[in-house]
């Protein structure tokens, strides 16, 4: 077995029809206007605090993402329970096995794969980390004299910020999924791995038609559609390189699946001379008949679709006999920091398959979008893999962006047990004291304070005693008996400031309900009557709650 | 082994060897070992939603019709026809046609000629390239799946990728016979052909193009076909 070698030389390119549109105007790469900052590049270490801040604070925002995934997420609901009723957790089992034992023997399938797929004619390649994928990529495009790379939507090309790069060399790169078009000519970035252009609405995306193309402003979903088609089709119709990313890897068939809904994808892989896919290595699965099983929950947990509109199967490149199809098929196989996370403890993340469920069903999701995440993959799958990738250092307070209620794990078509792991992130922070010194000393001294009685009590007193406090300052603190009265604690000083500046919380009664029970209860009953009771053979309850 | 010989000017190309070395000290394997227990069986039981006692053109129009395509049940005496009509409805004058697996459609591409419109042959250029300026394409199907009322369209000599695909109408015409009851039975039909020999694209097609990502509001067509017709062709 030998690593596969850089492309042949190859013919000059095949000549293109003159009539092709957009042919007149040479091609400058659009740079980015003065002062633009990039989504998902960010300095690091990255807080999320300003991003978060922003986000909380733009009910627009916050309304457009959750009109985008909360009907997702119901639609996904209603779709499993029609199909699969009482199965549907079965299903996931089944699912999350296929991943997890694929993963357990990754070197047995990905050489599998990697044999059938050299048998069929693809030419594999091996990129370590984001910058050998990218050379790759562009010593093909040199060696094939590539002008216009059409790309069909790939999260991995975005995680090795491949764009620019092809742009550098004189490469025209035209995303063609038409939510990654609009961000591409409005130097915006993706905010959801699925349903990239979430956070912004057709009244932004046509004014970045005009500015981009010259049409006329026209706002109307459907007008916007049909004029980045005829576009799109004029590149397609040019374009001598493909780039696609990978669903999945089929190991004893050697193919690659991708899964569209637009056409797009069949577009990027079928007309250009050349197609490059970039697949992570997490993404191989053993036979076809595990495809049906990948492919039966990834489109209904994604969408509620029972398939995206194109599973599209590529299994080498043209063959002799077939009438077209891309002449050369390249796939590159990352790894970028998958074997790191491929390790025993954290293996189980690499079941995602990448259908978005957990960011629709997420709250913290809902509330702050995909852009405060500062990092390709947001929500809580982003949460849990980001740190991994770039360090828990740099991105400390991505495990802390979860209210680990558990609707993730629920969602998940592979069942990754995301605030499982997102607690043990949590715990390695505080082991590698990734967690600063005050807020290991307060856990500390609280967690020491809960295993006395007379500390707990302490604790419990204090606490109350200045969370009304600040909540009679604030004038939120209702009158009334002592039980009940709540205010909200808001806008706290001191060390809890950063802390209450985004929440508001009820503050506890005066009383606990244990004082409650004592004091206003128990002693209330009335021994007597209680035996009289007893003797009845009424009121059961009240005896065996006293033993609490 | 032999590392790979680059003529780049960067570092040296990761090899296999070196690729492969990584996942294993992950896995902590010495070496490439064949699974100790085999895939997990996906059992029929579980995974399977539609079976060859269903009703399988009832679902299979049922499930086209609910991801948006447009499905009539006709007699194979009535397909010329029928795609005439739909044709002129369209006001096509250039379509592109492979039906050749359907024996009842012979004297199709004569009869739409017939009309005026024109059969451009797609065989003769390379490439997609003569299939952008036509308004139609007319294809028979590889086969189609109750469950999800989806269409197997292959590439091979006869096909072409885009047929399906370029024309912003799709009229595909499918047999009764071609009606497989789930996912699973189209892949265990293609696990009976060497990976060799398979053709080098599949698409499985759910729908007509489809994007909803201005807003969430679902336009079509927005690069594939936005129209897709399919003719159930009951009797045969
Ligand atoms: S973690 Fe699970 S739910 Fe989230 S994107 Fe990945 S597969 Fe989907």
């Amino acid at each position: 077995m030998t690593a596969t070698q850089s492309p042949p030389p190859t013919p000059a390119p095949t000549p293109q029809p003159e009539s092709a549109a957009g042919a007149a105007k040479p091609h400058v790469a659009p740079g980015p206007p003065p002062g633009h900052v990039h989504p998902l590049i960010v300095s690091l270490p990255y807080s999320i605090h300003e991003r978060a801040d922003k986000a909380t604070a733009d009910p627009q925002l916050q309304f457009f993402v959750t009109r985008a995934t909360y009907y997702k997420d119901q639609t996904r609901k209603k779709v499993f329970a029609e199909v699969y009723g009482e199965r549907y957790d079965q299903m996931r089992e089944l699912a999350g096995n296929i991943k997890q034992h694929t993963l357990d023997y990754l070197d047995h399938y990905l050489g599998e794969w990697i044999d059938n797929a050299e048998a069929n004619g693809v030419k594999v390649h091996y990129a370590r980390d984001s910058a050998e994928a990218n050379s790759i990529c562009l010593e093909i495009a040199k060696a094939n004299n590539c002008k216009l790379c059409v790309k069909a939507k790939s999260m991995v090309t975005e995680e090795t910020h491949l764009l620019p790069e092809l742009e550098a060399m004189g490469c025209e790169t035209v995303e063609t999924d038409l939510g990654e078009f609009i961000l591409q000519i409005d130097h915006d970035a993706p905010s959801h791995i699925v349903t990239p252009m979430i956070h912004k609405d057709r009244v932004a995306s046509a004014k970045a038609l005009t500015a981009a193309l010259g049409v006329p402003y026209n706002d109307e979903p459907e007008v916007i559609a049909r004029v980045a088609r005829d576009h799109l089709r004029g590149k397609y119709r040019k374009a001598d390189l493909g780039i696609s990313g990978g669903n999945f890897l089929v190991a004893n068939t050697g193919s690659v699946v991708i899964c569209t809904n637009e056409g797009n994808g069949r577009f990027c892989t079928s007309a250009p001379r050349i197609h490059v896919a970039f697949v992570g290595i997490e993404k191989v699965i053993p036979g076809p008949e595990h495809l049906s099983v990948m492919l039966k929950m990834l489109a209904r947990s994604s969408t509620g679709q029972p398939l995206t509109v194109y599973t599209h199967t590529m299994t080498g490149p043209k063959r002799a006999h077939e009438h077209d199809g891309p002449e050369e098929m390249h796939v590159i196989l990352i790894d970028n920091g998958r074997t790191e996370i491929l390790r025993k403890e954290t293996r189980e993340m690499l079941r995602c398959i990448r259908c978005g469920a957990c960011l629709n069903a997420c709250p913290v999701y809902r509330k702050i979008g995909g852009h405060a995440y500062g990092a390709v993959y947001s929500g809580p799958i982003g949460a849990l893999i980001t740190p991994l990738f770039k360090g828990l250092a740099n991105y400390k307070d991505l495990p802390q962006a979860s209210s680990l209620c558990g609707a993730c794990y629920e969602a998940c078509p592979v069942k990754i047990n995301i605030p499982k792991y997102l607690i043990q992130l949590r715990t390695d922070m505080v082991g590698g004291k990734i967690t600063g010194l005050p807020d290991r000393i307060f856990y500390r001294v609280w967690a020491a304070s809960l295993k006395h009685s007379l500390t707990y009590r302490l604790g419990g007193w204090a606490q109350t005693t200045f969370f009304r406090l600040q909540a009679k300052l604030s004038g939120t603190l209702a009158k009334g008996e002592k039980y009940s009265a709540r205010g909200w604690l808001k806008d706290a000083p001191g060390p809890v400031k950063g802390w209450t500046s985004q929440r508001d919380m009820p503050t506890p009664p005066a009383a606990s309900f244990r004082n409650w029970w004592d004091k206003e209860h128990v002693r209330s009953v009335n021994p007597k009557a209680a035996e009289a009771l007893k003797a009845s053979g009424a009121g059961e309850a009240k005896p065996a709650a006293r033993q609490h | 082994m032999n590392p790979t010989a680059h003529t780049s000017t960067s570092a040296p190309r990761t090899t296999r060897e070196q690729f492969f070395a990584r996942i294993r000290t992950a896995l902590e394997h010495d070496r490439t070992i064949a699974p100790s227990e085999p895939a997990p069986v996906v059992s029929d039981a579980l995974a399977r939603t539609t079976r060859a006692t269903d009703d399988l053109t009832q679902r299979f129009c049922e499930k086209a019709t609910a991801v948006g395509m447009k499905v009539r049940q006709i007699v194979a005496g009535d397909l010329t026809r029928t795609i005439g009509t739909l044709l002129e409805e369209i006001k096509a004058k250039r379509v592109v046609v492979s039906v050749g697996t359907v024996p009842q459609a012979v004297g199709l591409k004569d009869s739409i000629r017939r009309k005026g419109i024109e059969v451009v042959d797609w065989a003769a250029t390379p490439g997609l390239e003569s299939q952008y300026d036509t308004d139609a394409g007319i294809t028979d199907v590889h086969a189609a799946i109750a469950e999800s009322g989806t269409m197997v369209c292959c590439s091979d000599a006869g096909h072409s990728r885009g047929l399906s695909l370029v024309p912003p109408v799709h009229i595909a015409v499918v047999r009764k016979a071609d009606i497989l009851p789930d996912l699973i039975d189209w892949w265990n039909k293609m696990k009976a052909v060497p990976p060799t020999q398979w053709p080098s694209s599949i698409a499985l097609i759910t729908g007509p193009s489809k994007t909803a990502d201005i807003e969430g509001v679902l336009v079509t067509g927005v690069h594939g076909p936005g129209t897709v017709h399919i003719l159930v062709v009951t009797d045969v």
